[in-house]
């Protein structure tokens, strides 16, 4: 086989959106590497409206997304390659690889994008107690899998714990395989996700259950019912699983197995405007990055991406020069990217980062080495929300160099 | 093969009865291994912390300190031929303060005595050489080198893999519901009929009680004792290669904090007395414990995400001791009470209760031949990879499934294959890790459970 221009490891939004940009930024040849049994990613598995908003301007299910862009890499200069496990990316870069189709090998390639996405994390991450029934007990990724993959789950009743977006995908997901959602658990005092959510969920006539958390899951063999802690006491909810939504952490074993820094704030790797990680050559996008953004935002981050990996390939410049280093300051959970470099291959990634309190009349500052540079002001914000600046903004003021921190006055 | 009727009948395949059986199977007899779930090691074996013990930390003097030792012996002499794992990592029980050094010392003097000489008393310059990470302030610590971690899974597999591939039968999904003796036979019920045998060895772990009043006897009661643990991820073996023991009080030998042969880092037990030997949770309060002691011994820890949590019930019994009752009047023997270190002492009480046994009735000979040998996969992450095991992997070897642990199609198929197979989700998770790991099933768990469901179909058809 011969080295392609550029490796491309996992085959979701973001890896599909780079290696397209990789073709159009002059790339001649890109294999695209997936673990799964089929290309696609996440949205494969989800049919609901909803996916690919900012890179497309449509909202669709999907595998509709994905399919639209996997047309795009039908030709000869493009491989996707299946069942087929990155192990490591070492220093080269050289990409070790397991799978049916080529073995294990190494193959080597001037740029790889790392693109391995998010999870959920699951029930015993979280210490809830009780009984380990061996069936019922699971993440929204996996219901939705056996969903699509029609794999019955004889199931009826489901709580759901957590209230981000992903805990209404399950509404529509439940509905499509007969399983009626007994609750919705959420421990704050509002739903994590937006109002016309809960508005969703009503007109649904499922359960809301704010200030209450899961104290205890019930049941031998399979989920007999959960135990549940509510402002008025204890109750017991009876169902036959368990749906664990939300609280997404990158998958970045690859990344810090093959070395790349990374960033405790986010748990996924240390990446410049342009999504140059600290290892040459390794170019890094999706929600790798940072646990989680849309679809459609991490399509975008991967185009922008694949286009500064094909200027790298035509230029072979010096590998991520230095510049000013981005954090995140009180109110603010996590900054990617976390290093502005002080040259130019392309076009910025747009700013990811989100408010980690609940603030009204919140002022967004930006600090450069300890001076306030800018101030933006906004009428509350919420938990978990993405907060506004551009990568305008940041790249006036980091073309200068030193430490910014952004932060919640 | 068999006239239906048995010479020896171990009723319960956990870690204890499958190590039975095994050494029944060097002998010209004929043995059932029964089982009342679907699966073996499904009880007390499946929920442990899976040290390999010397027999340092039981009572000197005393028949399980005598077995575990023996055990530990012949588990080194014995388990890599049945491809089990053995990380002889050594255990370090660490004093924190001058009580804890007081009784340690005391502890060592007692050990050294009973024979035990092989722990020495070590600083804190060789503690933390050992194990740099470790919270500052330990003052002491007894080094233990011979203390080892193992797959607690494989290895009842591996016994009763041994024993059917020498001639014992396996029988599971069948619980024994009652017993009686008939001209020196007994007869024990099962859903699936009778099953005639002339000595019965009762390893009913946490029920070997109810067992043992189906045959008539009520010599002890038993007193289950929940564990609960926290496994850390992979990500946190980097911390520690080293067993870390607190110094342990008469009723509990306290938190482990331990690399696990599959690679990660297992905080527990707790310690519970409970009244329901079903009682299989884990609580708020034991779990807060775990992870109160994991930060306070590694604090490096708490950057690490969790991976599982679970628990597991000692088979107590109303005295702290181990219950090997021979009743050769009635060919019958009790194994019980084989509370806290029934993994490491398997061998040895395998090896004790047959030659009790033997002197029953008509002379027990070993059987003439050599053993057939078996060996099962190693799980150990140190171990190589199926698709590293040759340069010429097969398909299914280089198609991994389970990608948080690396379990490959191969693996799940040859399990699948293997004259004791996977029933269940849990039965496959012990024999192949496949969903055993960080995401819990996120990515693999719709597939593997498809594999499953095709399995069980194929074999039901
Ligand atoms: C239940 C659920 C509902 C969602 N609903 C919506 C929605 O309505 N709208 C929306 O916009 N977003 C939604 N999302 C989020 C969306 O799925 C993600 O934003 C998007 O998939 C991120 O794309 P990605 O390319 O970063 O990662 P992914 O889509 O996760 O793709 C990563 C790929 O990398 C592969 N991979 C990982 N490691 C390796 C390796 N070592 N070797 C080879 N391949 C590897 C994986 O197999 C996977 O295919 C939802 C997510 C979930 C879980
Ligand atoms: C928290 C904890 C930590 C531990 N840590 C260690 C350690 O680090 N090292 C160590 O050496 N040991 C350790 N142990 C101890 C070890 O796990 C036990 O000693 C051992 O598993 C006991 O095995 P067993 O075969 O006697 O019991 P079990 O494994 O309980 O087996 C009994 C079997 O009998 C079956 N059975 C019961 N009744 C019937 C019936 N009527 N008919 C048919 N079948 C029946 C059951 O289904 C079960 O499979 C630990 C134990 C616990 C709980």
């Amino acid at each position: 086989m011969t080295n392609p221009d550029a490796i491309v490891i996992g085959s979701g939004p973001a890896g599909l959106a780079a290696a397209i940009s990789l073709r159009q930024g002059g790339a001649s040849s890109v294999l695209i590497l997936d673990r799964d049994d089929s290309a696609g990613g996440l949205p494969r598995f989800c049919a609901h409206p909803g996916f690919g908003w900012e890179y497309t301007r449509r909202l669709e299910g999907g595998p509709r997304f994905v399919a639209r862009l996997l047309a795009q890499l039908e030709t000869d200069a493009v491989r996707i390659a299946t069942s087929t496990t990155a192990i490591a990316v070492h220093p080269g870069p050289e990409v070790e690889i397991v799978g049916p189709r080529f073995g294990h090998t190494r193959i080597a390639a001037p740029v790889v994008v790392l693109a391995t996405g998010a999870r959920e994390r699951p029930r015993s991450a979280r210490l809830v107690p009780g009984r380990r029934p061996e069936f019922g007990v699971l993440n929204t990724g996996q219901l939705q899998q056996m969903v699509a993959r029609r794999i019955p789950t004889g199931v009826k009743r489901a709580v759901v714990v957590g209230s981000e977006h992903v805990a209404f995908s399950v509404l529509a997901t439940a509905r499509k395989a007969g399983i009626s959602i007994a609750a919705i658990l959420e421990d704050g005092a509002r739903i994590r996700s937006y109002p016309p959510a809960e508005w969703l969920a009503r007109l649904l006539g499922t359960r809301i259950l704010l200030k209450t958390r899961i104290e205890e899951i019930l049941g031998r063999e399979r989920v007999e019912g959960v135990v549940v802690r509510c402002p008025t006491g204890a109750l017991t909810v009876p169902c036959e699983m368990v749906v664990f939504t939300g609280e997404f952490v990158p998958d970045s074993v690859l990344a810090r197995d093959s070395g790349l820094m990374i960033d405790p704030a986010t748990a996924g790797p240390i990446v410049d405007q342009y999504g140059r990680t600290s290892v040459p050559g390794v170019f890094a996008a999706g929600n790798l990055l940072r646990a989680i953004e849309s679809s459609g935002w991490s399509a975008i981050e991967g185009a922008r991406i694949g286009l500064a990996a094909a200027r790298h390939l035509r230029s072979a410049g010096r590998w991520r020069p230095s510049g000013a280093t981005l954090t995140n300051g009180r109110g603010v959970s996590y900054v990617v990217p976390q290093i502005w470099a002080d040259d130019e291959i392309g076009s910025f990634l747009p700013i990811s980062l989100r408010a980690s309190l609940d603030h009204n009349r919140a002022q967004i500052r930006i600090v450069r080495n300890d001076e306030v540079e800018w101030r933006g002001r906004m009428q509350s914000m919420r938990i978990g929300r993405r907060l506004p600046i551009s990568s305008d903004t940041i790249d006036a003021l980091a073309r200068r160099g030193g430490e910014i921190r952004i932060d919640i006055a | 093969m068999n006239s239906g009727q048995y010479d020896f009948a171990v009723i319960g395949a956990g870690v204890v009865g499958c190590a039975i059986a095994r050494e029944l199977s060097r002998y010209d007899c004929q043995t059932i291994l029964i089982e009342s779930r679907s699966d073996l090691g499904d009880g007390a074996s499946k929920g442990n912390s899976a040290v390999l013990s010397t027999g340092a930390d039981t009572p000197f003097g005393s028949l399980e300190c005598r077995l575990v030792a023996r055990g530990h012996a012949r588990y080194f002499a014995e388990a890599p031929s049945l491809g089990l794992p053995i990380l002889a990592i050594g255990s370090l029980t660490v004093a924190w303060n001058s009580d804890q050094l007081a009784m340690l010392t005391s502890m060592h003097a007692d050990a050294v005595a009973a024979g035990f000489g092989d722990g020495e008393i070590v600083g804190p310059d060789f503690i933390y050489a050992k194990t740099p990470r470790l919270a500052r302030g330990a003052v002491a610590a007894i080094w233990d080198p011979h203390e080892a971690i193992v797959d607690p899974f494989s290895t009842p597999l591996a016994y009763a893999l041994d024993a059917v591939e020498n001639d014992v039968e396996f029988r599971h999904s069948s619980p024994v519901t009652g017993a009686f003796r008939n001209s020196g036979i007994w007869h024990l019920e099962t859903p699936a009929g009778n099953i005639r045998t002339g000595t019965v060895i009762n390893c009913g772990g946490l029920w070997a009680d109810k067992v043992d009043s189906l045959g008539g006897f009520s010599d002890f009661s038993s007193r289950p004792r929940r564990g609960q643990f926290i496994v850390y991820d992979k990500s946190a073996r980097s911390l520690l290669d080293v067993v870390i023991k607190p110094v342990p009080t008469p009723s509990y030998r306290g938190v482990l904090v331990t690399p696990t042969v599959f690679g990660n880092v297992l905080v527990g037990p707790t310690a519970e007395d409970i009244d329901d030997p079903d009682d299989w949770r884990t609580t708020h309060e034991g779990l807060a414990a775990l992870r109160e002691a994991a930060l306070r011994i590694l604090p490096e820890l708490g950057a690490h995400e969790v991976t599982a949590t679970y628990c597991g019930v000692r088979p107590g019994t109303d005295r702290a001791e181990y219950r090997i009752i021979p009743r050769p009047d009635a060919s019958w023997v009790s194994v019980a009470g084989i509370r806290s270190t029934g993994l490491s002492g398997a061998l040895g009480i395998a090896e004790h209760v047959v030659a009790l046994a033997s002197g029953f009735g008509s002379h027990l000979a070993r059987k003439s031949r050599e053993p057939r040998p078996i060996r099962v996969p190693s799980l150990c992450s140190l171990d190589p990879r199926p698709w590293e095991r040759t340069a010429t992997p097969a398909r299914a070897d280089l198609e991994i499934v389970c990608h948080c642990e690396g379990t490959t199609l191969g693996q799940i198929e040859s399990a699948f294959a293997s004259p004791i197979p996977p029933r269940s989700l849990k039965a496959l998770k012990r024999r192949t890790r496949a969903t055993f790991g960080r995401c819990q099933g996120f990515y693999c768990g719709a597939r593997v459970r498809m594999l499953l469901d095709e399995a069980l179909a194929g074999r039901t058809a």
